[in-house]
């Protein structure tokens, strides 16, 4: 049984399918590519996915259908995301946005913290910070670090929630090929240790490299999935990305 | 950015207008053909709704030309009748209150010694021309109006499109891209100054005004009758109705604009700069509206500074439901509510109706709008229009306070001190301030916190007040129980306008509460069952046999003092309830919740998808806030012994974010600021006491203070005073520099656009 799989899954805006009948899986542990040209519905299927645009179809997680259930229950139940522009609070601290996705609030908790706020235990969130290199940060504001920087913090954030499952849209994006490189080894640690992903990316040598499955869409549609070697012999595949198969291990962003 | 493309079919202009119209139609012709008395009523409200269109036409027009809701173009329209009423009748243009070069001069005269010295002073009038010969008739002088009409329609049309260039100018382009806080806010501000500059000029009370239109009575089928200068007035606003609808449609300049609404890159490509667009559509509003006020003055043949300016609530909601760009449903909807109010007016003459203390229930005609706009939100939910231009500005950044108890503590006994000492005038004033600083705080909570525009606060504070003196008090439920009965009273009620606020953001929710504040203060303030004449009595508080109620005598323990009222100890009971607060605010944003809140603030989307539910989070905020604010109804009730329908409701709301937002709407220090410059309070006692500028005039600065500190200082007076003390912190080599920290903070509020 999959962790996370969709069947059906379709996104309409105004009359048109951004995203038809995808049926995708994701296993336990496994790192899951979806890539596919610009406006092929990839962050809409993440969007649909996690609850951010309606969507038709069933998506089934943790062995649980949850189309009817909210971005923030999804969330809770252990479903993470990151954004292609990070979208971190710009008004919190690193460590404090991190706090946010790690932290819930209860009525009881908020009655005591208006008297005496807890000093919450912060140690693992510093450990992630760490694990990313990020850990002097954790002060500053997310208006003081660097580009590359806040795409890390976006993952940690994600990562605080504790999530079962990580839908990550395009990390790399705005990275050098070295920040690429480093990150795609992080992603890879992550898998190993357990977590399972769904990757979107424009590297395609990233994707490649690091990925266990791939989807293809385009223009809405699945054109193709199966192993990194697969894909990268499917004409379809190649037809999409006009020979895009030149620029593999480039940075494509 | 949530994108709204999923507007739903149904809720085109067109099938609302439709379904406006045949409900219209329907309860029209039932009314036609049943009751001649109750279709007489129905048109007499046509008038008054010609007026409420041309102010919805204003309201739509702004939004169009500059994405502004302009919450003052009810007193632009009640500014143009005194501007008109001034020239035709004393053939004087008033100017609003100007600075004076000379005035310090002569003020370090006068402190010299020479008091009768005196500088030329700035004139308050120009007089154009001068009022005919006077004749008297039945003991009454009867002047010769001093201008013809036509002259003092035309100067008046002028004048009032140079005031719509120098808002556009002065005011709204400067905050082009500001937040939709920084454009409310200075929208109020021009609310204020506007009517305070009227009443500075011509006082607060009514003035006889004669008609322009012609007034003989027109006779309709079914003995209907009607003064003609009505049917006149509806012919007009009808007319410019049809011309804007050409205007929009089918001309370039129209096209641009439309543009621009939806995005401005699209006004650039067809040629037009969207600043000239918006100074454009600025001056016609402010004239559209003005010159409706002039005219619709000589209707009700009365001109006060209150009325027509409130007008903007119905108005509002016909903007709503013309969804800020149809000009045809905004102008049959200002109709139709002016018949709709009509209708209930004359309703609630009649025996049968609900009575309340003996008299029909009041304020069901204020509520209409209140009931149009939520079943408008309710059915619409989040397609409502947002603009799509780039906000460059955020809300101002929001800091964790260090060290607020040994702060709070030393100033709190330092103000504890100050109310032993000094003379009664001082301690009412700092008194006015502490509550001040209570519904300020309830403000820090709800919009600078979570980002909630709220202009019904003071409606939530007087909830409790009202509730503290007619509950409590009437089953001698005693302190502290009364007020917290009557917080919890004002959580009620604010969560009951909060739930629909769910649905919408920004300046819709402004609109929301403003309309629900107008609602409660209209249908429970001014309930003849609820306060009357003298307000509704509030005793005062006792614990365990201590008084400390403002007019309790002084207590036996300090033996000092000149033992004039009010009691000191009152201060001190207000200043321990402010410590607490303060205390628990700070907490608030360092804990978990402030946390959450911060992020639903800076991104709905992202707070979501890290598990904070938004809906929760903003439901926990609209309580607590109203809480707070009810906790300052109740100190507010027993300050003055009573609660009067006039210090809550939807004015002083609007003042109140006004107050908060200049002292600095996301941080305590900033409530702290925000209490000391409330009307009533410690600067306003400093300038009249001090300084020597009359009270008329505060709120008049008050409202300069507001659009000043929008445009130059969105970070409010603390957050000024904050960089700057960083900034001398650096100077003096201590701590971090001042260029690294000012950069950090000036890069919280460049955003990227999206």
């Amino acid at each position: 049984m999959a962790i996370l799989s969709s069947s059906g899954l379709t996104v309409t805006f105004g009359g048109k399918n951004a995203v038809e009948s995808l049926d995708l899986k994701v296993e336990q542990g496994q790192l899951v590519g979806l890539i596919g040209p610009n406006g092929a519905g990839k962050t809409t299927t993440i969007d649909a996915l996690t609850g951010f645009v309606p969507a038709r179809g069933v998506v089934t997680f943790d062995g649980k259908e949850i189309e009817s259930q909210s971005s923030t229950q999804r969330a809770r139940g252990g479903l993470g995301r990151t954004w292609q522009s990070s979208e971190l609070f710009d008004d919190l601290t690193i460590l404090e946005n991190l706090q946010v996705a790690a932290e819930r609030v209860t009525v009881g908790g908020f009655i005591r913290d208006l008297f005496k706020p807890r000093n919450d235990d912060v140690s693992e969130l510093m450990a992630i910070l760490a694990s990313l290199d990020l850990d002097h940060s954790a002060h500053l504001l997310p208006t003081e670090l660097s580009h590359g920087q806040r795409k890390l913090v976006g993952v940690a954030r994600s990562l605080a929630a504790k999530p079962k499952v990580l839908l990550m849209d395009e990390p790399a994006a705005g990275l050098d090929t070295e920040e690429s490189q480093e990150l795609g080894t992080r992603i890879r640690g992550l898998v190993d240790g357990g977590l399972s992903v769904l990757l979107i990316d424009h590297d395609m040598g990233l994707v490649l490299t690091i990925c266990d499955y791939l989807y293809v869409l385009d223009f809405g549609q699945l054109i193709a999935e199966g192993t990194p070697a697969e894909i990268r012999a499917d004409e379809k595949v190649i037809g999409a990305y006009l020979g895009q198969r030149h620029a593999e291990g480039e940075n494509d962003g | 950015m949530t994108t709204s493309s999923s507007t739903r079919s149904w809720a085109t202009p067109g099938r609302i207008a439709a379904i406006i119209a045949a409900l219209l139609g329907v309860v029209l012709l039932v009314l036609i053909f049943t009751n001649v008395n109750q279709t007489q009523a129905l048109f007499l409200g046509l008038g008054v709704g010609a007026l409420i269109a041309a102010i919805a036409l204003s309201v739509t027009l702004n939004y169009q030309g500059s994405g502004v809701v302009n919450f003052a173009a009810g007193a632009i329209a009640m500014y143009g009748g005194y501007v008109y009423y001034g020239l035709r009748v004393n053939g004087q243009l008033f100017l609003p209150p100007l600075p004076n070069p000379l005035a310090p001069i002569e003020g370090i005269v006068h402190l010299a010694g020479n008091k009768s010295f005196n500088l030329p002073n700035i004139p308050v009038f120009i007089t154009l021309a001068h009022p005919g010969a006077g004749s008297s008739s039945f003991g009454t002088i009867i002047r010769q109006p001093a201008m013809p009409v036509w002259l003092a329609l035309l100067i008046s049309a002028g004048v009032l499109a140079i005031l719509g260039l120098l808002f556009h100018l002065l005011i709204f382009r400067p905050l082009r891209n500001a937040p939709v806080l920084a454009k409310v806010v200075a929208s109020v501000g021009l609310f204020i100054i506007m009517q305070a500059i009227v009443v500075l000029r011509f006082t607060s009370s009514a003035k006889a005004v004669t008609s322009i239109l012609p007034t003989s009575p027109t006779h309709l089928p079914r003995g209907v009758t009607l003064p003609s200068d009505q049917l006149y007035l509806v012919g007009i606003v009808v007319l410019v109705t049809l011309g804007l609808w050409a205007l929009f449609r089918y001309t370039r300049f129209g096209l641009a604009t439309r543009a621009a609404a939806e995005n401005e890159k699209g006004a650039i490509v067809l040629g037009y700069s969207p600043d000239f667009l918006a100074g454009v559509n600025w001056v016609a509003s402010t004239v559209l509206a003005g010159m409706f006020g002039i005219l619709a003055a000589a209707i009700n043949q009365s001109l006060d500074p209150i009325t027509i300016t409130l007008l903007i609530v119905p108005a509002l909601a016909a903007s709503l439901l013309g969804r800020f760009n149809s000009f045809i449903v905004t102008m049959l909807a200002g109709l139709g509510i002016g018949m709709l109010s009509s209708w209930i007016q004359y309703l609630s003459g009649q025996s049968w109706f609900p009575k309340a203390g003996g008299q029909p229930i009041p304020g069901l005609t204020q509520a209409l709008p209140f009931v149009i706009i939520i079943i408008v939100l309710v059915l619409r939910g989040k397609s409502l229009p947002t603009r799509g231009s780039v906000e460059t500005v955020k809300l101002p950044f929001a800091p964790r306070a260090r060290g607020a108890v040994p702060t709070s503590l030393i100033g709190g006994v330092a103000v504890a001190v100050i109310l032993f000492v000094t003379s009664p005038d001082w301690r009412l004033a700092i008194v006015n301030s502490l509550v001040g600083v209570v519904i300020c705080l309830s403000l820090v909570v709800l919009t600078g916190y979570v980002g909630q525009i709220s202009l019904m606060q003071m409606a939530l504070a007087g909830i409790s007040g009202f509730t503290l003196s007619k509950i409590a008090d009437a089953h001698h439920i005693p302190f502290p129980f009364g007020p917290i009965l009557g917080a919890v009273a004002a959580v009620a009620v604010g969560l009951i306008a909060g739930v629909p606020a769910l649905r919408v953001r920004g300046v819709n929710l402004a609109v929301v509460t403003f309309a629900a504040a107008v609602t409660i203060e209209q249908m429970v303030f001014a309930n003849p069952a609820w306060s009357g004449l003298k307000g509704a009595i509030v005793a005062p508080p006792r614990l365990f046999g201590l008084k400390f109620g403002p007019n309790d005598s002084w207590s036996k323990l300090f033996g000092g003092g000149e033992g004039l009222l009010p009691n000191p100890w009152f201060g001190v009971f207000c200043l321990v309830v402010v410590i607490l607060l303060i205390l628990a605010v700070v907490n608030i944003r360092s804990s978990r919740v402030g946390r959450h809140m911060l992020a639903v603030r800076a991104n709905e989307r992202a707070a979501a998808a890290a598990g904070v539910s938004v809906s929760g989070t903003k439901i926990l905020a609209f309580g607590v806030a109203a809480f707070i604010a009810g906790l300052g109804g109740a100190l507010s009730g027993y300050r003055f012994g009573s609660v009067t329908a006039d210090y809550f409701g939807a004015i002083p709301s609007m003042l109140f974010l006004a107050f908060a937002y200049l002292g600095g709407i996301s941080s305590v220090s900033g409530a702290v600021v925000g209490g000391i410059i409330v009307s009533g309070g410690i600067l306003t006692t400093f300038m009249s006491h001090v300084l020597g500028i009359p009270e008329t005039y505060t709120l008049f600065l008050a409202g300069l203070g507001l659009i000043t500190m929008a445009i130059f200082n969105p970070k409010g007076v603390a957050g000024a005073l904050r960089d700057s003390g960083h900034a001398i912190k650096g100077r003096l080599g201590r701590g971090t520099t001042p260029k690294a920290d000012a950069e950090a903070e000036a890069g919280v509020h460049a955003k990227v656009g999206a």
